[in-house]
């Protein structure tokens, strides 16, 4: 490999031969609207990467080489416009808004900026303001629906993750999230909880038995540092960044300060918003019934009403029995609400409190639900200053947040600094450095999952509906300190049994975390000749994270302190020689390079066992017994190198070729290096003689590229070692390791082809981009679980083969353009059709997560996160479950089925496909109207199809607690009425086995025997996850350049912004169809979500 | 001068390449090597855990054979092994950590050279592993029917294992612990502090293995009775177990997470999902069994049970609950105890193989029941008076007598109801009696992961009902 390095360094060098002149060019850009300065503008030489920014005044400086004849002036928002320098020292230029820039200049692999129609491959911009004016926590999410063949699932907790996946899940097991990239440096984007599973100890949030979202990390990075935003979508824009971006790479442009030479620029910014839960996207629950299981308790009363429906003793001491709430029940199968029965209620059970035996009616509570929510709040502070000279620049940013969120005791407060410089030491030589400094407190996250951490849990499967929400805020605590739940034993046990008090919960047995981060990087910049220039970098991620978990002394679960301490560090060690040169009709750019990188992630997971000693005391050592330590020590690094060329013929047909060549350690070292390369064309139809006079077509471009990415392996997955379990005494007890390491790995391997078509019409008023495209991933490395008998339960193999087929919609139009208003519409449409080819061996089945009686898999033939489980019978009205050919019959051909006693016919088969995870489609509409300093922006978010199995679905009706459970039946009585008086549930449209219609009515009451899941099939708790979202409104005003003259202000900025405003469409009644348990390979089940957190806000952003 | 700077970049380019040594990917926090003694614990504590686990996601025998009930969520006492897929729990804490470890125990000891009294202790730990590798076998059995034994545990080497004959496996775990019984040598020690039943003692291990091999003995008896008095006589030859206090039973450390299992979900969990059943509790009533108020508590001065497989909730608050000692976190779990050899040898006197004096045998294990849990050897000797041994309907009597004592022991209380079938149990609401598990299905997952050997097994046994019989229980 050494050799190979001199080799390409000297056939590089040994071409330089002679140095050019340059000029200098000045110049102002200003607005054509309103004859403003615009600032931010790039000035780029054309056919080169030559180029700079226009500073605060909207003015600029470039030394243009010799033979540079064309500046391209480009800004998003506005047409791209080439001015021949024609000898001039200084060219002004007013540029005109559009809709869409025609010769857009784009960020690409490496942060090379390279205009759009040169590419042959998908590149989408955006601006910074789409994610900034937001002001989402993870700025992630906010990229949903703004960019064609990127699908963003939110979790709505606060601060959680965004799973990001381009261009659909393309390795069965490993990390399928698109990599970041911040000027020039990978941010890891782990979910720490995911990440976890690296270490043989806790299990992970993402199965959805509990824990804390803590967010991917890349949300450390701040909005309001962002300049642009470059999504490369397919192997071939990626190809350069190697194996880790075959997810595709979100690019980042930070801000950078101007070269205005007028001293300091600052900008203010700073904005409020509230949210507040959408009550759509909850749990709906029933107002009729109170809580209980059925008529299973004490009191004996001879009235149907009571009998048996509440545990009967004399508590207030009158003689008489009383009515007291079966409090031991987490369901709501209880007596029906009636304000003639009094009865003791949970929180009337203290004998120390004054309210002790007070009996109030049975019904239902003044306040629900919805008085759990609480409005959240987020402050939002940025200053930026910024300046520079002829020489440098910079730009000193930071930003404040403060957040609370709409789940008592939550917050998250954020503090973020970067800056950025630059200085020119001479005309050749450079240096720029960037650094990000960021500090995330959080405190009282959501819990998630099955677990009693998860308040959710108990609101949308286990609970009575006669609590009131606002007497549990009140009385959670007692006087002693102790708990009082609404579930607690007995009326004289009052420890909780099964669930705590959500309060207690919030209050007492919180999380709090912190994390600080440092990413940045140092490079040093020589133009060795004007078309030859030098780099090299260094690149730092490091950050340090602690997160500490708790439960109080008193909870149902057994008190617990635990501490997880993670220190993550990746450098990164780049040197490029970039090449950018035009001989006659040919332009030739490109690079080679070297990158080395290095990650190291080490920690430390100590957890009390048995218990907390001292109550309310959260040091690990306040431990009952021993105390449990899990150490984790990560290091992997690569080595690569690769190279990028590129020629243009008359800047009308353009072929680029790349290869990179990766040394991994986490691969055999017999196998551990592997080589991909990529190919390109970009051929510019519209300058073909006949289409080029086409008065109505402004551009037209077909393109088209391969590419081959390759991946290694998960690290240590090549050698066993054992594992440790919890020491016995002195005794030490170390186990088989249950997965079963392979010596005989190989890389992974992605190919894909891509094909692009780009259209502008009337005068870029219609526009265009389609992609087209196919990927294959072979010789998956994969960790398939294998029969318990094997003696483990996964074995890593390579095998397999996932396809992804897809096509890319973005469409921009406008409608309607006056002198002062114009009105833009753009639409991203995109679908991707995944299939699993093939797995190991002759293995046909690799489990991806499972709960309860549903599993999500990646299946041979099936798109990958195939739901399966149990499904109804379909029978056609002859009785046939079958048709001709000895298919089941389905939805399409045949009704569901019940049994002789109306309950539904399960399929024989556990393993029937009931369901996708991946949408048919996803759209985008986003739709801008500015009025002279006016604009208003609004985003539609839709999604069709996409299946979801919903755990809260399956316990809340079992349970009793939702809405349907205490409807009336179709023949208008109350269906929880005993089947012969005319109650009872019946199936709809439902048959006989023998094909007539059903009528056999169940009884509703007991458990859940309508709804209950052991008389269903898992079919009946998938839904479809449709929905269409408003998902975002901005009203913004720039005041006038006129009236801000007359203040000391240089700029003044309002916006009313608001996000997930409301869901207009879905099929999900109890919950957001969106909501996931976090990023990560672990989709397609519900599990105690949060209903969607609802913003709106105001923003005042100002240049003094 | 510029080829100087040139020359400075090659250099820095070169420099940056061999400065780049990769990490081992080796994990520095878990070892590649450990002693023996700590696969051997681990592999010990994991059976005794899964053998004696109520977890409702791992074992739910004692729900099954109805000495207990659930209270609220009643999915398992109505015997649904799918939701919480316990087939699957149950197969896999056998194999992976049971089973695993004590093979990976042996493939350590053997690979060791070592001289005369070195070498015989190494023998007595590599027979005790097969001792209780023949203990994890027959659970396996016992629960499933044909199960992957001889292509099982082979690791990438066959991912698909396919099934073997139940009979079959159960004659070569009977041949491998004779082997075992007759290899220890009790003038050497062997695993010493790391083994927490016995620490080392390889007198009292070899009084387990032939108490097991007695018990494999009986448990065929029905099937193969020459089989089963071969066993049995050999069992009796090498000594089994002549006093309660030599019963092989494990005393948890009472230390999270060695903790008794019931301790660990009533107490440190908070929950009361379990209450005794009327099946219990009623024939103890009936009998005048002196062990029940050192089982149960009472409910406002009575013995009240929960109704077996009710298709409903049962409040805990309204019925007898377990007698303390059952909470206690260093509460022991028993693997094979006197009482149960004193049964068994009853029993094979009645069949006439091997031993004699029925009625006395069935005297001692009931005595030594009685004043295990508590009792004193008076209530024990008017309570036999009571429930007299009688030949003519010796399998109703040894089988309602084993079946209480052998209570919280539900994987070993389940298969000898199968094969004695008594007691009478009470049927579940909507239930037949039939429908009462005679095994369990198999693991779940088998369908995805082994699913040819899984179809075949299937058929081979008649279907994987829970009405088909494991070959041993022939009535």
């Amino acid at each position: 490999m050494r050799k190979f390095t001199i080799l390409l360094a000297i056939i590089f060098l040994g071409g330089l031969q002679v140095a050019f002149a340059q000029t200098k060019i000045t110049g102002t850009i200003v607005d054509a609207d309103n004859g403003s300065t615009i600032p931010g503008v790039t000035v780029l030489v054309k056919g080169t990467t030559v180029g700079t920014t226009t500073d605060l005044d909207g003015s600029y400086e470039l030394l243009v080489p010799a033979d540079g004849n064309t500046l391209v002036f480009s800004f998003v928002g506005m047409v791209t416009q080439e001015v021949e320098i024609g000898g001039r020292g200084v060219i002004n230029i007013s540029m005109a808004q559009s809709a869409t820039a025609l010769d857009e200049v784009v960020v690409t692999a490496l942060g090379i900026s390279r205009e759009k129609k040169s590419l042959g491959y998908a590149v989408q911009e955006i601006s910074g303001d789409a994610v900034s004016e937001v002001r989402e926590t993870n700025f992630v999410q906010s990229l949903s629906g703004k960019v064609s063949g990127v699908h963003i699932r939110q979790s709505n907790t606060l601060g959680g993750s965004a799973n990001i996946l381009v261009r659909g899940t393309t390795s069965l097991t490993q990390n399928n999230q698109a990599l970041f990239v911040v000027d020039g440096v990978p941010i890891n984007n782990n979910n720490t909880n995911e990440d976890r599973s690296i270490a043989n100890s806790t299990a992970n949030q993402n199965d959805g038995w509990g824990g804390y979202d803590y967010g991917n990390t890349a949300m450390d990075i701040n909005p309001d540092d962002i300049e642009s935003i470059s999504v490369l979508k397919g192997a071939a824009a990626t190809a350069l960044y190697g194996s880790r971006a075959a997810n595709g790479v979100i690019l980042i442009t930070s801000k950078k300060g101007t070269k205005s030479g007028k001293g300091i620029g600052i900008t203010v910014s700073t904005g409020l918003v509230l949210s507040q839960a959408d009550m759509s996207t909850a749990p709906q629950h029933q107002n009729k019934y109170g809580g209980g299981y059925g008529p299973f308790y004490e009191s004996e009363t001879g009235d149907p009403a009571t009998d048996y429906y509440f545990f009967w003793t004399d508590l207030d001491g009158d003689g008489v029995k009383d009515f007291i709430t079966p409090t031991s029940e987490d369901a709501s199968w209880g007596a029906e609400f009636n304000p003639d029965v009094d009865v003791i209620h949970w929180d009337a059970l203290d004998p120390s409190k004054p309210n002790y035996a007070e009996k109030r009616p049975w019904v239902a509570p003044e306040n629900g639900l919805e008085y759990f929510f609480q409005t959240g709040l987020k402050w939002n502070t940025n200053i930026a200053f910024d300046g520079g000279n002829e020489n440098g620049s910079f730009r000193l940013s930071y930003t404040n947040s403060d957040e609370t969120g709409i789940v008592p005791n939550s917050s998250i407060k954020k503090n973020a600094v970067n800056l950025n410089a630059n200085y020119n030491f001479s005309d050749k030589f450079s240096v720029d450095a960037s650094m990000t400094y960021s500090n995330t407190k959080g405190k009282g996250r959501y819990g998630t999952g099955y677990n009693g951490l998860n308040v959710m849990q108990s609101f949308g499967q286990w609970f009575q509906t006669n609590v009131d929400f606002k007497r549990l805020e009140d009385n959670y605590l007692r006087d002693d300190g102790s708990q009082l739940s609404w579930n607690s034993g007995y009326y004289d046990d009052l420890h909780p049994i099964f669930f705590d008090n959500p309060y207690w919960v919030r209050n007492k047995s919180f999380e709090d975390d912190t994390r600080d981060r440092l990413f940045g990087f140092a490079g040093l910049n020589y133009e060795l000749t004007d078309w030859l220039t030098f780099t090299g970098r260094i690149s730092l991620d490091n950050y340090s994270e602690t997160q500490n978990e708790r439960v109080a002394v008193g909870s149902v679960d057994a008190s617990y302190f635990s501490s997880f301490t993670r220190n993550y560090n990746e450098l990164n060690t780049d040197l490029y020689l970039k090449f950018n040169k035009r001989v006659n009709d040919f332009s030739f750019n490109g690079m080679v390079g070297t990158n080395f990188r290095q990650n190291k992630i080490s920690m430390l997971l100590g957890q009390t066992v048995g218990g907390l000693v001292v109550p309310d005391f959260y040091a690990i050592s306040n431990s009952v017994s021993p105390v449990s330590v899990v150490e984790d020590l990560i290091e992997k690094g690569t080595n690569s190198v690769f190279g990028t060329f590129s020629v243009g013929y008359k800047d009308f047909v353009y072929l680029e070729i790349s290869d990179r060549y990766d040394v991994s350690s986490t691969l055999p070292i017999e196998n551990n290096s592997y080589n991909y390369y990529s190919g390109s064309l970009s051929f510019l139809l519209s300058e073909l003689g006949g289409l080029k006079d086409l008065s109505f077509l402004d551009f037209a471009k077909i393109r088209a590229n391969y590419a081959q990415v390759g991946n290694d392996a998960p690290v240590f997955s090549t050698i066993s070692t054992y594992s440790q379990g919890t020491s016995w005494g002195s005794n030490a007890l170390f186990s088989v390791n249950s997965t079963l390491q392979n010596a005989d790995l190989l890389p992974e391997r992605t190919t894909s082809i891509e094909l692009g078509l780009e259209m502008r019409f009337f005068d870029n008023r219609v526009n265009f981009d389609v992609a087209a495209y196919k990927s294959n991933t072979v010789d998956q490395i994969m960790p398939v679980l294998v029969a318990p008998s094997t003696g483990y339960t996964r074995m890593y193999f390579n095998g397999g083969e996932i396809e992804n087929k897809g096509l890319e919609v973005a469409l921009m139009t406008t409608p309607l353009k006056l002198s002062d208003f114009e009105w833009n519409i753009g639409i991203n449409w995109y679908t991707n059709k995944n299939e699993v080819l093939s797995l190991y061996d002759d293995v046909q089945n690799l489990l991806i997560f499972s709960a309860w009686d549903v599993t999500v898999n990646a299946t041979v033939g099936q798109p990958y996160g195939c739901i399966k489980g149990t499904n109804f019978v379909y029978t056609d009205e002859n009785g046939n479950t079958e048709d001709a050919d000895g298919n089941l019959l389905t939805e399409e051909n045949g009704s569901k089925t019940v049994d002789e006693s109306g309950y539904y016919l399960v399929s024989e088969s556990g393993e029937e496909i009931i369901g996708n995870i991946n949408p048919d489609w996803n759209m985008g509409i986003n739709s801008t109207m500015t009025y002279k300093g006016v604009r208003l922006n609004v985003l539609f978010d839709f999604q069709q199809g996409g299946d979801v199995y919903s755990v809260a679905t399956k316990y809340g009706q079992a349970t009793g607690v939702y809405e349907e459970t205490a409807e009336d039946n179709d023949l208008g009585n109350p269906m929880r009425d005993p089947v012969d008086e005319g109650g009872g549930y019946l199936y709809p449209e439902t048959v006989n086995a023998d094909g007539s219609p059903n009528t056999t009515y169940v009884p509703a009451y007991r458990w859940g025997r309508a709804f209950y899941y052991n008389n269903s099939p898992t079919a009946r708790y998938v839904f479809d996850a449709s929905y269409i979202k408003l998902r975002e409104v901005s009203l913004g005003y720039t005041l006038p350049k006129k009236v801000v003259d007359k203040t000391p202000f240089q700029n003044i900025t309002f916006s009313i912004i608001g996000r997930n405003l409301a869901v207009l469409f879905k099929n999900t009644k109890h919950f957001d169809p969106e909501a996931g348990l976090g990023s990560g390979n672990n989709q397609g089940i519900e599990q105690g979500s949060y209903p969607v957190a609802r913003t709106f806000g105001f923003n005042i952003k100002f240049g003094i | 001068m510029k080829t100087i700077k040139y020359i400075s970049i090659v250099l820095i380019l070169i420099l940056g390449i061999s400065s780049c040594e990769l990490p081992d990917n080796v994990d520095p926090k878990n070892p590649v090597e450990v002693p023996a003694g700590t696969l051997f614990s681990n592999a010990e504590v994991a059976l005794v855990n899964q053998v004696n686990h109520m977890s409702v996601n791992r074992n739910i025998s004692r729900l099954i054979v109805q000495y207990w009930q659930e209270t609220t969520y009643f999915d398992e006492s109505r015997y649904n092994f799918q939701d919480r897929k316990i087939p699957d729990t149950y197969a896999l804490l056998l194999y992976r950590d049971a089973l695993m470890d004590f093979k990976e125990t042996k493939i350590s000891l053997n690979s060791q050279e070592l001289q005369l009294a070195q070498a015989t202790e190494r023998d007595n730990k590599v027979h005790i592993c097969s001792i209780l590798e023949v203990y994890a076998w027959h659970c396996i059995i016992d629960a499933f029917g044909d199960m992957p034994y001889s292509q099982a545990l082979l690791g990438a080497e066959n991912t698909t294992p396919a099934y073997d004959n139940d009979a079959d496996v159960y004659t070569d775990i009977i041949a491998r612990l004779k082997v075992a019984v007759a290899g220890l040598n009790a003038s050497e020690g062997s695993f010493g502090s790391a083994d927490f039943i016995y620490n080392g003692d390889v007198a009292l291990w070899k009084k387990f293995g032939a108490s097991l091999l007695l018990r494999l003995g009986m448990r065929i008896s029905d099937f193969d009775a020459t089989a089963a008095e071969s066993a049995v006589t050999t069992a009796i030859d090498a000594g089994v177990y002549g006093s309660q206090d030599e019963s092989g039973i494990l005393y948890y450390s009472g230390v999270t997470p060695h903790v008794n299992t019931i301790y660990d979900g009533f107490t440190i969990d908070g929950r009361k999902d379990y209450l005794p059943t009327t099946t219990l509790v009623d024939k103890m009533i009936e009998l005048g069994d002196p062990r029940l108020p050192l089982y149960l508590t009472e409910y406002e001065g009575e013995f009240i049970g929960a109704i077996p497989g009710l298709d409903g909730a049962q409040s805990y608050n309204n019925y007898s609950h377990f007698a303390p000692r059952f909470f206690e976190a260093s509460f022991e779990a028993i693997l094979i105890d006197y009482v149960e050899v004193e049964f068994l040898l009853a029993e094979a006197a009645e069949r006439g193989i091997g031993a004699t004096g029925a009625a006395d045998h069935y005297a001692n294990a009931i005595t030594a029941s009685v004043i295990y849990w508590g009792g004193d050897e008076t209530a024990a000797i008017d309570y036999i008076a009571t429930v007299p041994y009688a030949s003519a309907t010796w399998k109703e009597i040894l089988g309602t007598q084993k079946w209480l004592a052998l209570y919280n022991r539900g994987v070993e209380g389940w298969a000898e109801w199968r094969r004695l079938d008594f007691p009478i149990l009470n049927v579940p609401e909507g239930m037949v009696y039939g429908d009462i598990p005679c095994r369990m299905p198999y693991p779940y997952d088998e369908v995805a992961q082994n699913g040819a050997n899984y179809y075949a097994a299937s058929d081979a046994i008649g279907g994987d009902l829970t009405s088909t019989h494991v070959f041993w229980d022939v009535y």
